[in-house]
């Protein structure tokens, strides 16, 4: 009889949720395919598994994408729903979330991300830190690799289209040296830009500049 | 040494992925029925060059690589990512039309001994593969995913192609496998972040999402050895798996603290699709019985970390049937045993690009007291598994396992009037084993697993004494779609 009481509860309550929740519960919903589920609830119930609630995520295998200028973010989340942008993890990872996503959307969740404010990491060595000070503010001359600064802006909050690399992970950003590096995998739209940059920058350089980036607030 | 840097030039096998879907609308084309019946290895590679335009269920509604939820693309290890899917209720993604996928494993088994392998708890008995001859083990169809906002399941029917004999003649049979039912709710705000849901499953620590129990245990591959001859607790054991239905709550706050209560009982009337057994067998518990989970976490960096308890209490019928004349289970009214099992277990993972680890340790206990006359029994086991995978294509893992078991001088032949129905219930010699399983895997694309194992027998039947004439390699082959 106790069994019985219980199906049935069980059942009616499962009936119930269910079937108030057949229409997106806008708030909560980790709908992918909803294009009426707002940008911030995206953020907030999908996203920000990896990225974080406040986008200042902890694994450097994803980006912080706290205070991320929103026209670059933008351009980043249709290349993955477009699949210009191909690189190993961008696909596994993005491709995916990134399918159904409307351009209402997508506009919301830069704007949500830019009004975030970053947490730089930690400088380990200073005087790795250092060189990648000036390489970020003067570039290579020798090599012929400009200032990163010239782009990215001096505080390394990038503008428009250039990203903000400052307070991003010093992984991440030496991964994505090595892809515009190494292939064409990013080459679509702006990053098209990087490939000569990246291909003059040599390894220690790239992680003195990735140390010194990680670090700014 | 960054990695990449050399990686993506030469990395055939991302390209083969990326190119996976126009291959296979291509080879999709050209497909005849006729062609089907071409062999093993042709439908492995068809499978394989699948990948892209037919993947497995999750991935499907998510539209993700396995490694987003399976560390290093390997199952069963979730990740944080993984985990928080299962929690909240594997609501999150695209909800599929056809929400179904299905695996398949073959393998080879080769022991010293005359009887094959030593029959752990995953090949579902003693010798049911012939020596180094290859097999198909098992087949498994999973439904479910996302049902509703809130809603999710994940149900699994398996046939397992050795599950039992008829006429001296192996058999195979279709049953109820795993089952988990979902209702999941998210909240986030600026004081916390708490993930709760009720939980309706068919075997106790499947809805666990750090795969320390049975489910998950130790070797885990279908077919796979096992742990020899050792009386598990029954946590790791599964010997309520697919008899039982419970219900729960469980909340997640602030990815810090997870607690989980549920109770289980006796799985038939309206939930018997769930515990349709592999072996036609049921093993009926008295009452509700509890089962409590309680664990910590940390993530920091590339790195996380779990420290947990678990705890479960089922009082089991001796019988494991309805007593002759009794009629159904409401009228069992045979011995009870109380299995009494708490378990510590920990994991650590590094996820990150291309190295990912996993590390994970169960220390359960077990104390049976058997309800026909105050006769006891315990029995520890301690499994430990370290996995390591190199661009979520090549791995290694090293797992051991320690298992002991009490000595009942109460035998099943002499119960010395005490015991009312024990006949076989308790353990009347020590049958604790020990060792050790190296692994090798190779995962050619995301959907298919190739891999070898050797399990060393350091003690079986709770002896030293020829135990390495059960040592077993096992080679498998296996494939979701």
């Amino acid at each position: 009889m106790n069994k019985a009481i219980l199906s049935v509860v069980l059942g009616a309550a499962l009936l119930a949720t269910g079937c108030s929740n057949f229409k997106s519960d806008t708030e909560s919903t980790r709908d992918l395919n909803d294009p009426s589920v707002s940008g911030r609830t995206l953020a907030e119930q999908v996203c920000a598994i990896c990225h974080g609630v406040d986008g200042n995520s902890k694994n450097p295998v994803f980006p912080r994408l706290a205070g991320q200028q929103p026209a670059y973010l933008t351009e980043q989340l249709k290349a993955f729903r477009s699949h210009d942008r191909s690189d190993v993890l961008g696909y596994k990872y993005m491709w995916g979330i990134a399918r159904n996503l409307t351009n209402k959307q997508i506009d919301e969740l830069a704007q949500y991300y830019k009004g975030q404010t970053a947490i730089p990491g930690q400088a380990k060595e200073t005087a790795l830190v250092a060189q990648g000070d000036a390489i970020f503010h003067h570039g290579v001359e020798a090599t012929s690799v400009p200032a990163c600064a010239s782009c990215h802006g001096p505080q390394g909050h990038g503008h428009d289209g250039f990203p903000r690399l400052a307070s991003q992970h010093e992984d991440y950003i030496l991964k994505q040296l090595s892809v515009f590096k190494h292939t064409n995998d990013r080459y679509a739209g702006m990053g098209a830009m990087m490939s000569p940059v990246a291909y003059n920058l040599s390894g220690p350089q790239a992680r003195a500049v990735a140390a010194y980036l990680s670090a700014q607030r | 040494m960054n990695v990449l840097t050399f990686k993506k030039k030469f990395n055939l096998l991302h390209k083969v992925e990326l190119m996976a879907v126009p291959m296979w609308r291509t080879v999709a084309r050209k497909v005849t029925w006729q062609g089907v019946s071409i062999g093993l290895l042709t439908t492995v590679s068809a499978v394989a060059s699948m990948d892209a335009a037919a993947l497995p269920l999750f991935a499907r509604q998510t539209g993700q690589n396995c490694q987003a939820c399976h560390a290093g693309g390997k199952f069963p290890e979730l990740t944080p990512y993984g985990r928080m899917f299962k929690l909240t209720g594997y609501t999150l993604g695209k909800r599929q039309l056809i929400p179904i996928a299905a695996t398949l494993s073959f393998s080879s088994t080769s022991a010293p001994s005359a009887s094959g392998a030593p029959g752990g708890a995953q090949n579902g008995g003693t010798g049911t593969q012939a020596n180094g001859t290859p097999t198909f083990d098992k087949a498994s169809l999973f439904a479910g995913g996302k049902l509703t906002d809130s809603i999710g399941a994940m149900a699994q029917y398996t046939f397992n192609n050795y599950s039992g004999s008829d006429d001296n003649h192996q058999a195979g049979r279709i049953y109820s496998n795993n089952a988990d039912i979902r209702y999941a709710k998210h909240i986030i705000n600026d004081q916390m972040d708490l993930v709760w849901g009720i939980d309706v499953n068919n075997n106790p620590g499947f809805e666990d999402v750090w795969n320390s129990s049975g489910v998950y245990g130790y070797g885990v591959v279908p077919g796979a050895v096992g742990t020899g001859s050792a009386v598990l607790p029954m946590l790791l054991s599964q010997q309520l798996g697919q008899s039982v239905v419970g219900a729960g709550a469980y909340a997640y706050w602030n990815k810090t603290l997870y607690v989980d209560l549920a109770g289980y009982r006796t799985g038939d009337g309206v939930f018997s699709f769930m515990t349709h057994n592999y072996n036609g067998q049921q093993t009926y518990i008295q009452g509700t019985n509890p089962y409590v989970r309680v664990a910590l976490t940390h993530d920091w960096g590339a790195s996380n970390a779990m420290i947990g308890y678990t705890y479960l209490d089922a009082n089991v019928y001796e019988s494991g049937a309805p007593m002759s004349g009794g009629g159904n289970y409401g009228n069992v009214g045979g011995p009870v045993d109380e299995h009494r099992d708490n378990m510590v277990d920990f994991q650590y993972q590094y996820l990150s690009d291309p190295h990912v680890v996993t590390v994970e340790m169960e220390d359960a206990n077990e104390q049976v007291l058997y309800g026909g006359g105050g006769a006891t029994d315990t029995s520890n086991a301690f499994q430990a598994k370290a996995s390591y995978t190199f661009e979520a294509h090549y791995g290694t893992a090293l797992s051991y396992f320690n298992v002991t078991n009490s000595s009942n001088n109460v035998t099943a032949t002499n119960p010395g009037g005490t015991l009312s129905n024990g006949a076989g219930a308790f353990q009347t010699a020590d049958l604790g084993s020990e060792g050790w399983t190296p692994e090798i895997f190779f995962m050619p694309v995301r959907n298919v697993r190739i891999g070898l194992q050797y399990t060393l027998f350091s003690r079986d039947n709770g002896t030293t004494l020829n135990a390495s004439q059960n040592d077993t390699t096992f080679l498998y082959a296996w494939t979701a779609f």
